[in-house]
């Protein structure tokens, strides 16, 4: 036992152990996301995506702060997909010191904790699609990936190689987490010379099947659950399906096609559907973040292709901090801004949002058109980011 | 022509459901005073249950139907026994017990199953087809189901000497209790039908539509919606408002969309409690 406190004694004394010394302090960082309800998935990445980026920090010894090595914890926030719950997430954090948070995700979330995080001085990434994601009058909020804006094109260019379609009808939740998704890809569509219908619905909804009826009225080539969670388009789909439609279904929206796959009843059932990924999720380095997350964290990951698509934004967040050597949420950004767009698993992007947005804040890496055709699933096509 | 029939069928179909959700949520207000918070988070337990025992145990759905009823009837009856029994008569606290409950629930499914939904389909699929007018099959089955629960608790409620006891006890529980009934058998039994009805709606309508920790919330608020639209502890006013519902939500979406038909619905509400306080069928005071 004495030979055991000597031991202990010495290594505290030398300061060998990179993990003891990663004790010193402790940088605390928030992950808000929705963590239960109908987009729990996608909360639920954010946190897995921050807890791994995190991981990755403290198994290297930590991170450099003021002279410090601080051991990174992460501290999660439902935010329940309401701009209230946002907006508290970002006071609560404050009430911690929590300066630094990756999330939220939805349009009413990020419309909710903009104002209020800017007031508390905190950096956030959203990983909304709103039209208003990024506002010059907000320098700290950053955007985890473009919205349809950016891509909605390429993926109904792609899609129309494959599915000939003359009208489409839309369907997407009538708040802002659905309108300002279904609106832009309206328009995309129409930019290819297809003529569009817009149908909206109450978020918590469960049967589709009025909605469905009234959609086939209009006789569509083709239907697009745009930013619909992924449980609503999965019973979309199978709805549609039973009223006889044939056409091909898209989802020009947010990630989550396993799961509308599976709740629709299988690829037999969902037969032409084609969907944007937010990463190239076929590529061997993306699909490599699963292991990784189970290596480091011990457990299987929660939130299927949404965490890839996040943890960029969480490694490039603590690559700020540790070239800031401070959590004061100015210099991180001021550092960020400054940071290469480079991830070791999703390879270059670059810094955009300046176009779309008026501030160059959004990260933007390499991204994929999924196909499945006659009820094979084709894969997902990698497209290459381009600069503003 | 066919928009009109097809709304019609999906309305009945809609009404059934409602039906059996909502006739358990006023029981339980009915009888004991309780306004169930929970009452959603049987429906997501019924689906799970049903869930678990067809997908981790092999079991044959039907089979999996009844112990999903069982388990959630055992966990209300417990439930009432242990938390709810000891404070029936404070409104206020027995709507956090249940409130309370349902967030325990809803957790522990998020924790137990994750927060993605399951794959759970219904055994039976494909739809009878009359021209361009269909009614899907599960449906049908369903609606089958949710008809001869709704007689069969008819037939308990009012052809049974306990249906006539819990009668008894909503109408004047004082008078009920000197006359010999024992509010702490009958409380937990009628606990027990209710969330076993709910049990039994979510078993049946998981599969069809879809199961996940989520699925609660919209069906509380129906519930609640169609309870007020019937009249509080109404059975034969749940059952009536269920199908106003199910078909004026049908209608409603088929011909104004999705956003405003939820709206008609709760403007119809607002109408009714401002011309009609008690709803369709309430009373203006009720006994227990």
């Amino acid at each position: 036992m004495k030979l055991q406190y000597s031991a202990l004694a010495l290594a505290a004394a030398l300061g060998l152990s990179t993990a003891a010394q990663a004790q010193n302090c402790e940088l605390k960082i928030g992950a808000m996301g929705p963590m239960s309800g109908g987009a729990a998935q996608w909360g639920l990445a954010m946190a897995g995506a921050t807890e791994l980026a995190a991981a990755e920090v403290n198994s290297a010894g930590g991170i450099k702060m003021g002279g410090k090595t601080c051991k990174v914890v992460v501290v999660p926030y439902d935010s329940k997909y309401t701009a209230d719950a946002a907006a508290a997430g970002s006071n609560a954090f404050a009430a911690q010191d929590i300066k630094l948070i990756v999330g939220p995700v939805g349009s009413p979330e990020a419309t909710g904790i903009k104002p209020v995080a800017a007031r508390n001085e905190q950096l956030a990434w959203n990983a909304a699609y709103a039209k208003n994601a990024l506002e010059p009058k907000f320098p700290l909020m950053f955007h985890i990936a473009p919205g349809p804006a950016v891509w909605s094109d390429t993926v109904i260019k792609a899609a129309m190689k494959v599915f000939p379609m003359k009208t489409v009808a839309l369907i997407a939740p009538n708040d802002q987490g659905g309108t300002d998704i279904a609106s832009v890809d309206a328009e995309a569509y129409k930019a290819n010379g297809v003529t569009t219908t817009e149908e909206y619905y109450q978020r918590g909804t469960t049967n589709f099947a009025p909605i469905v009826t009234r959609i086939l009225a209009a006789k569509p080539d083709v239907v697009d659950t745009a930013s619909s969670p992924p449980g609503d388009a999965g019973v979309i789909i199978k709805q549609l399906r039973l009223a006889g439609f044939t056409g091909a279904i898209g989802r020009l929206g947010g990630p989550g096609t396993d799961e509308i796959v599976r709740v629709a009843g299988g690829l037999d059932v969902v037969q032409n559907f084609y969907w944007f990924e937010t990463v190239a999720t076929d590529e061997p380095k993306v699909k490599e973040i699963d292991a990784l997350y189970k290596k480091m964290l011990g457990k299987d990951p929660v939130g299927g292709t949404a965490l890839w698509a996040d943890l960029p934004a969480a490694r490039m967040t603590l690559k700020a901090v540790a070239a800031a050597g401070t959590d004061d949420a100015k210099a991180v950004a001021e550092a960020l801004r400054k940071l290469p767009v480079e991830d070791p698993n999703m390879g270059k992007g670059y810094w955009t949002g300046k176009k779309q947005f008026g501030i160059a804040q959004e990260l933007h890496f390499p991204f994929g058109v999924g196909i499945i055709k006659d009820g094979k699933n084709l894969g997902v096509a990698r497209q290459e980011a381009k600069p503003d | 022509m066919e928009q009109f029939l097809q709304a019609g069928i999906i309305g009945i179909s809609l009404g059934a459901q409602y039906a059996l959700l909502a006739l358990g949520f006023t029981l339980i207000f009915g009888i004991l005073g309780v306004v169930n918070f929970s009452h959603g988070g049987f429906y997501m337990l019924g689906g799970y249950v049903a869930y678990a025992c067809v997908d981790r145990l092999g079991v044959p759905y039907p089979v999996a139907v009844l112990a999903a009823v069982g388990t959630t009837a055992a966990l209300g009856w417990v439930f009432e026994l242990l938390l709810i029994e000891r404070l029936v008569d404070d409104h206020l606290a027995t709507l956090m017990l249940t409130l309370g409950l349902y967030l325990v629930m809803s957790t522990a499914m998020l924790e137990v199953f994750g927060p993605l939904a399951m794959d759970f389909r219904f055994p039976i699929t494909g739809a009878l087809r009359f021209g361009p007018v269909y009614a899907p099959l599960e449906n049908l089955v369903v609606l089958g189901i949710c008809l001869t629960a709704i007689m069969g608790l008819w037939l308990v409620l009012f052809r049974t000497d306990i249906g006539r006891a819990l009668r008894a006890l909503a109408d004047d529980r004082a008078v009920a209790m000197a006359q010999g009934l024992r509010p702490k058998l009958l409380f937990p039994a009628a606990f027990a039908l209710a969330t076993g009805l709910a049990g039994l709606t979510g078993a049946l309508v998981t599969p069809i539509l879809s199961l996940s920790p989520g699925v609660a919330d919209p069906v509380l608020a129906t519930s609640f919606l169609t309870v007020i639209l019937g009249g509080l502890g109404s059975l034969g006013g749940a059952a009536l408002a269920a199908f106003i519902v199910g078909i004026v939500e049908a209608y409603s979406s088929v011909y104004f969309g999705g956003s405003i038909g939820a709206l008609i619905l709760f403007v119809l509400v607002l109408l009714l409690l401002v011309f009609r306080p008690t709803g369709l069928l309430g009373r203006e005071v009720r006994g227990a």
